[in-house]
């Protein structure tokens, strides 16, 4: 049997931290929270997570996104899946009516809009880490041979 | 195990960046508020604001006019003997009720916010004549006079232009906003 994997939550939210960490506990996930940029990514830097949960609007504005293309530069870091949490299409349709809001900021992410369904979150996060996994097979049998 | 943060630590992480000492420095000696020129307008002095969070007191502060009518003109920040910036902490507790839609009823101040963004983004520019109609009789008759009179002393003087103007190149000025903005593809 896998270990458990290991999640990271970077939202400054903690109404809705407390509220996925607990849909995602129940489906034995273990799960970590930063509440704003600076600490979640000296936490992506210093410990290994399975995936990240990534919120857009913190801090001094759309800081979810620093983060993105800070993880799609690194190259240790680029290959984490990454959930996008956000709100923020409110905001998009208020300043960009019309405008598409995925913003694909690293190679392989998903996503959904709060508020999000629990059966909808845990989907998305099994399909991202299968997929990973996937991704991570030939380079073991690589690593073997 | 996730443990959840207080109200003045959530404060503390949408100021994370910001320059200036943490807010739980404030001694509480009320420069700040007797600096203010916006202070007489709220009802709780910039001082009374930080102490509330200090003491966690979301709910007050969220319904509180006090950050909406700072009119970010820093003299609390700059006259502050613990350094902290206040003004800076203002734009924070704006952006934290604009992204929670949790802010007082029949304040003109986020309605006005999104309108300003929603401006600068088509056009570049502000420009005054369009933003004010909405607002104009918020203050009832003697207000409207007033703007009356400010607005024909601003239009002898030249200072308020009666066609709209935008920046060269619009297009790629939204371009450049939506590399700050998360947009699938530019704008």
């Amino acid at each position: 049997m896998s270990p458990r994997k290991k999640l990271l939550i970077v939202d400054d939210d903690p109404d809705f931290v407390e509220a996925i960490a607990s849909i995602l506990q129940t489906a034995d996930y273990e799960t970590e929270a930063a509440y704003n940029p600076k600490d979640g990514l000296a936490a992506l830097q210093s410990k290994h997570y399975d995936l990240l949960l990534l919120d857009i609007m913190m801090g001094r504005g759309a800081e979810g996104i620093m983060i993105a293309r800070k993880l799609r530069k690194d190259p240790r870091l680029s290959q984490i899946p990454v959930l996008i949490i956000t709100g923020i299409r409110e905001q998009i349709a208020f300043l960009f009516p019309g405008q598409a809001v995925h913003p694909h900021f690293v190679p392989v992410d998903e996503l959904v809009e709060k508020p999000v369904e629990p059966e909808l979150l845990l989907e998305k996060v099994r399909t991202l880490l299968e997929a990973a996994e996937a991704r991570k097979a030939p380079e073991r049998k690589r690593g073997a041979a | 195990m996730i443990t959840r943060p207080s109200f003045s630590q959530e404060v503390a992480n949408l100021l994370y960046a910001a320059e200036g000492s943490p807010l739980l420095v404030c001694m509480q000696c009320g420069t700040c508020s007797s600096t203010c020129p916006a202070a007489p307008f709220m009802d709780h002095s910039p001082r009374a604001i930080i102490a509330m969070i200090a003491a966690d007191l979301k709910e007050e502060v969220l319904a509180s006019n006090a950050f909406w009518y700072c009119a970010s003109c820093y003299s609390c920040t700059v006259r502050c003997p613990r350094g902290i910036n206040i003004a800076d902490m203002m734009y924070g507790l704006k952006r934290y009720s604009l992204w929670r839609n949790q802010y007082p009823q029949g304040l003109i101040g986020p309605d006005f916010s999104r309108r300003f963004a929603r401006m600068i983004v088509r056009t570049g520019k502000s420009f005054e004549p369009a933003l004010a109609p909405a607002f104009i009789f918020h203050a009832g008759l003697r207000g409207l006079l007033g703007e009356m009179r400010t607005a024909l002393a601003l239009f002898l003087k030249g200072r308020l232009p009666l066609i709209p103007s935008r920046v060269k190149r619009a297009k790629n000025f939204r371009r450049m906003l939506s590399r700050i903005i998360p947009l699938a593809r530019p704008a």
